[in-house]
């Protein structure tokens, strides 16, 4: 009996060491309209690779703008780029990191796709319309999240453990904290211009 | 020939003699256009509209954006013309740009019941009238920002006058090319026709007054003796003083939050449309235009340009662009305790230009009745200047010390007849004090000693009460005395409203 209870508590703490936290907080963007739109993900982490997922992501074009206006993928994602417009649309990026990909022009209901294949923080630019601006930014873990309007994010299912937890704003300098991840863990930034 | 001349020599003599009797220059007003983008009251910038507070100086000086600009101050979204990432992809693509949300325009209306009354040097009543100039004038604002680095401004102005005619004028129009170089505001460049900031705004932002400042900048420097006194704007007559506005060029900027600099060139004022040019000298000798003295289709009428430049630096309060660090502000905006002292000066070369040459009497004319002529050669101006904000109190004032070398030449404009070189003095102070946010008052006082020995000074006194109605509705009742000993004086009381939106 003795034993068996012995046995229940060390698989109990076996269990519970090897249980995911979260990792959230606030990113408070400072001089511009609201905090939303600042990407918080997990650095590589050495000698680990995640594979890409099979599941497409997506960015839309409808009514002149790129929606997703940011959109946080893991690298090696494709993304497709759909037309919902009535106009032709073009999605081309001047980034190395993407190769300067440039997907031509299509119209409404169409789309055109892409493969991350590194880690970059992609501009996506239209030709027909160069108001339009939208961000892709593929990360290196699946540890990701984007921020609110009101600057909060969370990032489920961490592993416990020591990371270099980023931060990437379409607008604002980018900065990095080194976290420790002990089940629930809050982490907050500042980033302005 | 004969009647034009008559009518040329009456103008003269009434700009020579009495041109402080006639409405100068204005101040200019404020752009309600700002109010609406960032959704806040004139009183954010304006202590009384046009006057700036230091707030509303920084604004200015930041070429139209608040001090460390945030989007959320923003309330009209600019309209995008091409997305910030373009500018990686120049030459490749047009530089991306915004224009402002809505259109930028804004209206001033002025309503002006005006008293006059003259007295020649004899005491003779003169000018006597009660006049309801409704409107006086009318001017359409448009100022705003074009992206980050590109602002502007425009001001058109339409004038009824007295006798019936009208005028309109493109007052103020220029594009500024704002911190292009080095750190934030230190090097900013404007071109287009504006009001140089040789002068920062004595005549434009700091005063509250209706009257400007003419003894500054209405006054004519040729005449047989040197100049005699001011001349009125809308004669087109010649005004080589300090020159209100000008069609130029101009680096300025801010450093280390309270050293101001600018450095310009600028076309020179020519010798206007009622000058009569002609002869070799003259520049348009095309006899089917004389004598209308039509310049020859250049603003200039020479290739030389006037240089200026100005520093000046602000102790205490609010910094130049804003800066508010280690500095303890009240609430009430318009307040601060503050001096800012400066220096500035500008130079030009009038060779080539002809001027037709007055002295009290009237125009100078030979004895066939031919107009002599005159050419300033050179002529550079000198200033001091400072304001002192005491809570309440804003003192302020400038003295302009002006050299000319004048070359009096024939009638046929082929003789040099004589060379002197004339100085003359301007200066004026001014209090104005916040009674309580709707009421203030000002009093300034101007005195110009012109370089014609032979005339004395003018003296002018202004005082003025506003009562802000509403941040955007004033109504003021402004007094003025000119007086020059055996010349005459004049009195003016204005009742003015004024309504910007």
């Amino acid at each position: 009996m003795t034993r068996t209870i012995l046995l229940t508590t060390l698989g109990l703490g076996v269990a519970l060491c090897a249980q995911a936290g979260d990792l959230h907080g606030k990113v408070a963007c400072k001089g511009i309209r609201n905090s939303a739109d600042a990407v918080v993900y997990v650095a590589a982490i050495q000698g680990k690779t995640f594979p890409a997922p099979a599941k497409h992501a997506e960015v839309d074009q409808k009514n002149l703008v790129f929606l997703p206006h940011v959109l946080p993928v893991l690298v090696g994602t494709t993304v497709d780029f759909k037309n919902d417009d009535a106009v032709l649309h073009n999605v081309f990026s001047p980034d190395a990191c993407c190769s300067r990909f440039n997907l031509g022009t299509w119209p409404q209901g169409q789309s055109r796709s892409y493969t991350f294949k590194n880690e970059c923080q992609a501009t996506l630019l239209c030709k027909v319309h160069p108001e339009m601006e939208g961000f892709v930014v593929a990360v290196p873990t699946p540890y990701y999240a984007l921020t609110k309007a009101d600057g909060s994010f969370d990032i489920k299912n961490v592993p416990d453990g020591q990371y270099t937890l980023k931060v990437w704003h379409p607008k604002l300098k980018g900065t990095q904290k080194a976290v420790k991840v002990a089940g629930s863990t809050q982490v907050d930034f500042e980033i302005a211009r | 020939m004969n009647s034009l001349r008559t009518h040329l020599r009456n103008l003269g003599g009434l700009a020579a003699a009495a041109g402080f009797l006639l409405g100068l220059a204005s101040p200019l007003q404020a752009f309600p256009i700002f109010a609406r983008k960032y959704q806040t009251s004139c009183t954010t910038c304006h202590t009384v509209y046009p006057k700036l507070n230091a707030f509303g100086e920084a604004f200015r000086l930041n070429g139209y954006r608040m001090p460390k600009e945030t989007e959320d101050q923003i309330k009209q979204q600019p309209v995008s013309l091409g997305a910030e990432a373009y500018k990686r992809v120049w030459p490749g693509a047009v530089w991306p740009n915004e224009l402002p949300g809505n259109a930028p325009v804004a209206v001033n209306v002025k309503m002006a019941n005006v008293y006059n009354a003259a007295t020649d040097a004899s005491g003779n009543k003169t000018v006597v009238h009660n006049d309801f100039q409704f409107p006086q004038e009318v001017n359409l604002f448009a100022a705003g920002t074009l992206g980050e680095h590109m602002s502007f401004m425009s001001e058109l102005t339409h004038a009824e006058n007295a006798d019936g005619s009208s005028s309109v004028e493109i007052e103020h129009a220029r594009l500024d090319f704002d911190s292009i170089l080095g750190p934030e505001h230190a090097f900013n460049v404007r071109v287009g026709k504006f009001a140089p900031n040789l002068y920062d705004g004595f005549q434009e932002m700091w005063i509250m007054t209706d009257n400007g400042v003419d003894s500054l900048f209405n006054y004519n420097p040729i005449g047989f003796n040197g100049g005699t006194g001011l001349v009125a704007d809308d004669l087109g007559a010649p005004v080589i003083a300090l020159p209100a506005r000008v069609r130029g060029l101009e680096a300025y900027g801010v450093l280390h939050h309270r050293f101001f600099w600018t450095l310009g060139v600028s076309n020179k004022i020519g010798p206007g449309g009622n000058t009569i040019v002609t002869g070799p000298g003259a520049l348009d000798n095309n006899p089917a235009n004389t004598p209308t003295g039509v310049p020859n289709g250049n603003f200039n009428n020479s290739s030389h340009k006037d240089i200026y430049l100005r520093f000046d630096y602000k102790f205490g309060g609010m910094g130049l662009d804003g800066d508010t660090e280690g500095v303890a502000l009240p609430p009430e905006n318009w307040r601060e305790k503050s001096l800012r002292v400066g220096v500035l000066g500008l130079k030009g070369d009038g060779t080539g230009i002809d001027f037709l040459v007055t002295d009290p009497s009237g125009l100078l004319v030979d004895p066939s009745g031919a107009s002599f002529h005159m050419q300033d050669t050179s002529y550079t101006r000198g200033g001091l200047f400072a304001s002192w904000v005491y809570s309440d109190l804003n003192v302020f004032g400038v003295y302009l010390r002006g050299k000319d070398s004048l070359q009096l030449r024939s009638a046929d404009n082929l003789t040099v007849l004589t060379e002197s070189d004339r100085t003359f003095n301007a200066y004026f102070v001014q209090a104005d004090y916040v009674i309580a946010p709707p009421f203030q008052v000002s009093a300034r006082f101007e005195k110009l000693t012109p370089a014609d020995a032979t005339v004395q000074p003018l003296k002018t006194t202004n005082l003025d009460f506003t009562y802000l109605a509403a941040a955007n509705v004033k109504l003021m009742l402004e007094f003025n005395k000119a007086d020059q000993a055996g010349v005459g004086s004049n009195k003016s009381i204005n009742t003015i409203l004024r309504a910007a939106f």
